[in-house]
Formats: structure tokens, sequence, C-alpha cells
């Protein structure tokens, strides 16, 4: 029951303002200790337990990975290009940053499918190269009306 | 002499023959193949047969999508892409639905009450899912991940059917007998 109050909690306060399911995902995987995969937050943490907080901020990282899944290709060009857009970076060195790192690899939780995990990293890749044809037009290539 | 010596042999060979087979039979595999067909069957149910997952996989929207972009290099990429998966998927249904096959075959009569006839029904099931999958991925393989959507659909259908099916004979497997399992077949394989 307290992981649900928490689970919620998390939602209305912090979670609202991150309106997308990929700002929500790499919002959530950055509050995830890399070496031991327990997530942090120090304000639920402190309301609730650091157990529940992370058991919350685990069951939401898993509802926005699941959510991601689901949109279609052009949602999530759509969603990568405004995450694009608040990070302040050039295209061209946000775009050849992620094709590089491949940092949507981190993003997804622990005990995700492997092929919902296979499928969103294979999505990223094609929405990548339009993203990327995009900065690069060539005359061939020019979007249909 | 001889006579006797060959009648005593023959009687102790019977013997030990109605022995052996009136010994009560142990499942193969044991607890591990029970652990073995949970597993196969829990990432049949929640990880590659959901209908939405399919969809996606197979959803021609994305390749409209694409191909409104204009360009046959992001066409190809992203036919390559959705290839390399919906083999993927093909080729995770099948093994899970082997494993399960295989436990069905081996030891579930030794644990579930399924009758005569049920099990007979679902391996003839398993065997043309397996064929179906097969057929899949020839298809995928050689046409892309858009060639055959009806064979993509039936068998997830029908694979979802089977799990039911396989589901309700292991039904008497509840989290904590499996966990309990696992334990035992960790504790097995440490020794």
């Amino acid at each position: 029951m307290d992981v649900l109050q928490a689970a919620d909690d998390l939602r209305r306060r912090s979670l609202i303002n991150y309106p997308r399911p990929l700002d929500r995902l790499i919002y959530l995987a950055s509050m995830r200790d890399y070496n031991t995969g327990v997530y942090y937050h120090d304000g639920l943490a402190s309301r609730y337990s650091p157990e529940v907080a992370c058991e919350a901020m685990a069951d939401c990282h898993k509802e926005a990975f699941r959510q991601l899944v689901a949109n279609s290709l052009e949602e999530v060009v759509e969603q990568l290009e405004a995450y694009m857009a608040s990070t302040h970076t050039s295209p061209g060195d946000f775009v050849a940053a992620w094709k590089g790192l491949e940092p949507y690899r981190v993003a997804v939780p622990v005990e995700s499918d492997p092929l919902a995990a296979q499928f969103l990293f294979s999505t990223f890749r094609v929405a990548l190269a339009i993203l990327e044809s995009r900065l690069h037009p060539s005359p061939a290539a020019a979007p249909a009306a | 002499m001889i006579q006797l010596i060959l009648f005593l042999f023959i009687g102790v060979a019977l013997l030990l023959s109605v022995g052996v087979l009136m010994r009560p039979r142990r499942a193969e595999g044991g607890s591990t193949a029970l652990v073995q067909a949970r597993q196969a069957l829990s990432t049949l149910q929640s990880g590659l047969l959901p209908a939405d997952m399919v969809a996606r996989v197979f959803d021609r929207r994305d390749l409209e999508y694409v191909e409104s972009q204009g360009s046959p290099e992001l066409r190809k990429l992203f036919l390559d892409e959705r290839t390399r998966v919906a083999l993927l998927w093909v080729s995770r249904v099948r093994e899970q639905l082997l494993s399960l096959r295989e436990f069905h075959a081996g030891s579930a009569r030794f644990y579930a009450q399924l009758n005569p006839l049920t099990e007979l029904s679902l391996l003839f099931d398993f065997s043309r899912l397996l064929l179906a999958c097969r057929i899949l991925q020839v298809f995928v393989y050689l046409r892309g991940p858009y060639a055959a959507p009806r064979i993509a659909g039936a068998t997830a259908a029908v694979a979802a059917k089977v799990c039911n099916v396989s589901q309700e004979s292991l039904a008497f497997l509840t989290p904590a007998y499996a966990a309990a399992g696992a334990n035992r077949a960790a504790r097995t394989a440490r020794f």
C-alpha cells in the first residue's frame, strides 16, 4: 500500500514535470545507482522509507518503459526531438552522441523483457537515423508533403 | 544342472524386470523442469505473446511513417531493424514453446492431472505451433517482417491458447512452490 502511495506521490510531485514517457524513462534511470541498481530520491525516502521510495521509483520506471514501447515510431521520433531540444545541445552533437554512446541502453529497467528492450533499442536507432536525415537532407530524401 | 542354472537365471532376470517396471517413477529433471516450465510460460504470457507487443513488432504504420520520409536508406534501415526484431520474436517464442513441450512430454504427467486426450491434443498443438514458427521464420527472413502478418497473428493467438491450457495443468505450481523448487535446483547445482 505504501509503495502505491509513494508511486502516486512521485507521479504528482516529480513526474508531472516530465509529460513524455521518454523524459520520464531518462529521469528515472538517472535516479538509479549504476552499481547497485537502487533508486534514490531524498524527498520520497524522507516521506516514506528508502526501500519504499526505491520500489515506487522502480514501478514508475517500468511504467514509463511500457508506455514508450507502446508508442509508434512517429511518436518516439517526436519525443526524441523534444527531448533533444530540452537539452539545449546542438542537434548534430546530440545525434552523434546518442548514435555513438547509445545511452538508451542503460535507461531501461533491470527486469524489462529482453524482446521489448531490443525492440526499443531498434526503434531508437531508426528514430536517430530519421533525425540525422533531417539535419542533412539530401535532395532525394525530402519528406513527403 | 545346466538347465537348472538357465531357468534360475531367466527367473532372476524376469523378477528384476518386474521390479524395474513397478518401481515408482520419478520425473526427469524434477523441480528444475518445473521451474523451467513455469519460466517459459511466464516469458510467453507476459513478454512475447501479449497482443499489444505482437501488434507493435508487426505494426505497418511504422513502415508507412518511414516511407513518408522519402529516403530509401531509411526504409532499408527500418526494414533491416524490424526484420531482426521479428526474427528474434519468432525464435524466442519457438524456444519457449520447445521448453514447455519438453516439460509436457517428459515430466508433466508426474505432476499434473491431465487426461491423456488433453495431453495428446496439447502435444499436437505444440507441434503445429513449432511448424508455424519455422514457416514464419523463413517468410520473415526472405521477405521481411510484413510478409506474413496473418501467420504471425494466428501463431500468437494459438500459442496464447496453448499457454492457457498449459497454465491450467501447472496451476498447482504456485509462486511459493516455484521458489522452493528454484532453491532446491540451486542447491543441487552447487553440488
